[in-house]
């Protein structure tokens, strides 16, 4: 096998509407599956849509949101949610909905808020930054 | 070899994805220096001063790209054909960027480890 990388991956996408977040994900498996390591999943403008768990695509249609939590936990690396972008876009964890004062939140782990910070310090570290 | 050259080729209002991309470089710049910035097609108008987004709702994000200086963000590129080519080449800039013809552009970009498009 060929040289083992580490990638970080920034999804710019939201999870449905689009082809982007499907494509990281797809991207991410296969990236895996080759021995690669996924720094972090770093989700930003509409790709924030990813994080929220009232997502609900049909019954018989596939579940990004499920498959980026089963992926995430079964190779440990994190879904980085920029929070700016975030809360601009209604996708809000429960400490968050707590300082604003908003009675709900949708945003849950491993999902994580986090700031630009860590996609800074993918682009200063990682081997690729690939983009969807 | 540069670390991260940012593309960025959308118009300032419209869709916020310029805007946060402003926010990403600046981010990026407080973890290295070896950043570039290369406004290229549509992008060229983000740099154009005297806007007037807030008439839209919007937040008028060019006088941050002062910033850019303060962060030591030195290497700042516009598509001289994009202006050119939208008639934009006399107006007044909101900073002091280094003209390139796209030619230029893309060899400058090659020499990036990692390459960002907005």
């Amino acid at each position: 096998m060929s040289e083992s990388l580490t990638i970080a991956v920034l999804v710019t996408g939201p999870a449905y509407g689009s082809q982007d977040a499907l494509s990281a994900y797809h991207y991410v498996k296969s990236a895996v599956a080759l021995g690669h390591t996924i720094q972090r999943v770093f989700f930003y403008n509409d790709g924030v849509l990813n994080g929220s768990t009232l997502t609900s695509p049909a019954a018989d249609e596939f579940d990004l949101y499920n498959a980026w939590l089963v992926l995430a936990r079964e190779h440990l690396f994190p879904l980085d949610i920029c929070s700016g972008a975030a809360l601009r876009r209604g996708i809000i964890d429960q400490n968050e909905a707590d300082r604003i004062g908003k009675s709900q939140f949708n945003l849950e782990l491993p999902f994580q808020l986090t700031g630009l910070g860590q996609l800074a310090a993918s682009i200063v570290t990682a081997d690729r930054v690939i983009q969807f | 070899m540069l670390r991260a050259a940012f593309v960025t080729r959308q118009v300032p209002h419209g869709t916020s994805l310029a805007r946060e991309t402003q926010d990403a470089i600046l981010a990026t710049s407080a973890l290295t220096e070896a950043l570039s910035v290369f406004f290229i097609g549509d992008g060229v108008y983000q740099l154009v001063s005297q806007q007037k987004p807030q008439a839209i709702a919007c937040r008028d994000f060019a006088p941050t790209f002062a910033m850019f200086e303060l962060y030591d963000i030195e290497n700042i590129y516009v598509c001289a054909d994009s202006l050119l080519e939208r008639g934009i080449s006399d107006v007044d800039l909101v900073i002091d960027v280094e003209r390139l013809t796209q030619p230029e552009i893309n060899q400058r970009i090659r020499q990036h480890a990692i390459i960002l498009n907005f």
